[in-house]
């Protein structure tokens, strides 16, 4: 990969923002981008650099790195730091902050901030030459949120504490008994060690809705005969009829289009 | 009324300056007209002295103001992206913007700093 067009690399102080936004402004405008768009480059970056100045290295002196790298129809700019890394503080200048990254993120066409504490933090920004259409409408079918929630994991090791510990979140918070949650979370081991086989994708597939005082869970979508055998599992060995089915107020096997459900209630 | 103007670049650096200039305007108990138009460029920080310098002309009783006559320049994009164009809300001129401030002593604005749009 060739070197970017511009590198920088001068001390993270607040008068040399002014120096890093002029280069690449400079470089904005060769690459013949509109006045509007230049202006928005300089504020993204701007914005970018004063994440380093005000929070890589706590008043004390270190590098700043930014890097331009135009390519066909975007610029690739990269923003850098060998500080601390981001850690959460509660800042009593936060006006600075709280609009730098979303005056980043509108601006610009994508950005990342990556590091890890102690290795320096990096923010890239993709800035297209041309203004892409904004704002973007948003979705507000895909934004609804889901009835219910909707879990998948893998059967076994991970399934069982991660199931036992939503279906305790939940019960807990419909208020049930504490044996309530108890034979509730007996009833998701069962489902969590249930066969990947039955499970098109291999994924334990559940959706579970909380009512007034109530869980409904849906397990599936299984294959034909999936739902029969999570409810022989459950029954309790020694031929005495037992069944943990019967901690559920009710427990039925449905048949889908895509496949078998199998649908419990729990209630307090 | 006093009016504030500024030119040219505003950032990070200039921005502990200026906050300390509106400060006492306000402590004053100025009444304070905040002028952008010829400024080409401000980020984040200045909007935060903007929001901090409004807050403290709010609790210290006087009017504070904000006047930028460009929609699409860099500070224009900025004060529309963030919001602030709505939510201070930015007048197009100086004059609209002392309207705004309310009725002011008997002869009208006291003192003016600066050129006004």
């Amino acid at each position: 990969m060739p070197d970017p067009a511009l590198q920088l690399l001068l001390p993270a102080r607040a008068e040399n923002v002014i120096v890093v936004r002029q280069a690449v402004a400079g470089l904005g405008e060769a690459l013949g981008l509109s006045e509007q768009r230049v202006g928005d480059l300089k504020t993204v970056v701007s914005e970018a650099c004063n994440n380093v100045v005000v929070h890589a290295y706590e008043g004390e002196p270190g590098p700043l790195h930014v890097s331009a790298d135009p390519g066909a129809d975007e610029l690739v700019v990269t923003v850098a730091d060998q500080g601390d890394g981001f850690r959460p503080e509660a800042s009593a200048d936060g006006a600075s902050i709280s609009l730098g990254l979303p005056l980043i993120a509108s601006l610009s066409d994508g950005f990342e901030v990556s590091g890890r504490a102690g290795e320096g933090t990096t923010t890239t920004i993709r800035f297209a030459f041309e203004e892409q259409s904004l704002p973007v409408e948003t979705n507000g079918a895909a934004r609804a949120p889901p009835e219910e929630l909707e879990l998948q994991i893998p059967p076994g090791e991970l399934a069982r504490p991660v199931l036992a510990r939503v279906i305790g979140a939940l019960a807990a918070r419909a208020e049930f008994s504490v044996e309530r949650l108890s034979d509730t979370v007996l009833l998701g081991d069962a489902v969590s060690g249930h066969a990947p086989e039955d499970f098109p994708e291999g994924l334990v597939s559940i959706a579970i809705r909380d009512g007034d005082g109530t869980l409904d869970v849906r397990v599936g979508p299984m294959v034909e005969g999936g739902g029969e055998r999570i409810l022989s599992t459950m029954d309790l060995p020694g031929g005495s009829g037992g069944s943990l089915r019967k901690l559920a107020a009710s427990m039925d096997v449905e048949r889908a289009d895509d496949g078998e459900y199998l649908v419990f209630e729990v209630s307090s | 009324m006093a009016v504030v103007t500024i030119s040219g670049e505003h950032d990070l650096k200039t921005a502990p300056d200026l906050s300390t200039r509106l400060a006492e305007l306000i402590d004053a108990q100025e009444g304070l007209v905040f002028d952008l138009s010829l400024a080409s460029f401000v980020d984040s920080s200045i909007l935060g002295v903007i929001l901090d310098s409004r807050r403290q002309a709010k609790e210290a009783g006087v009017a504070f103001e904000v006047v930028h006559d460009g929609e699409t320049d860099a500070v224009g994009r900025v004060l529309e992206i963030t919001g602030l164009r709505a939510e201070l809300p930015v007048h197009a001129t100086a004059n609209a913007a002392l309207a705004a401030s309310g009725p002011g002593p008997p002869g009208g604005p006291t003192s003016g700093k600066g050129a006004g749009a």
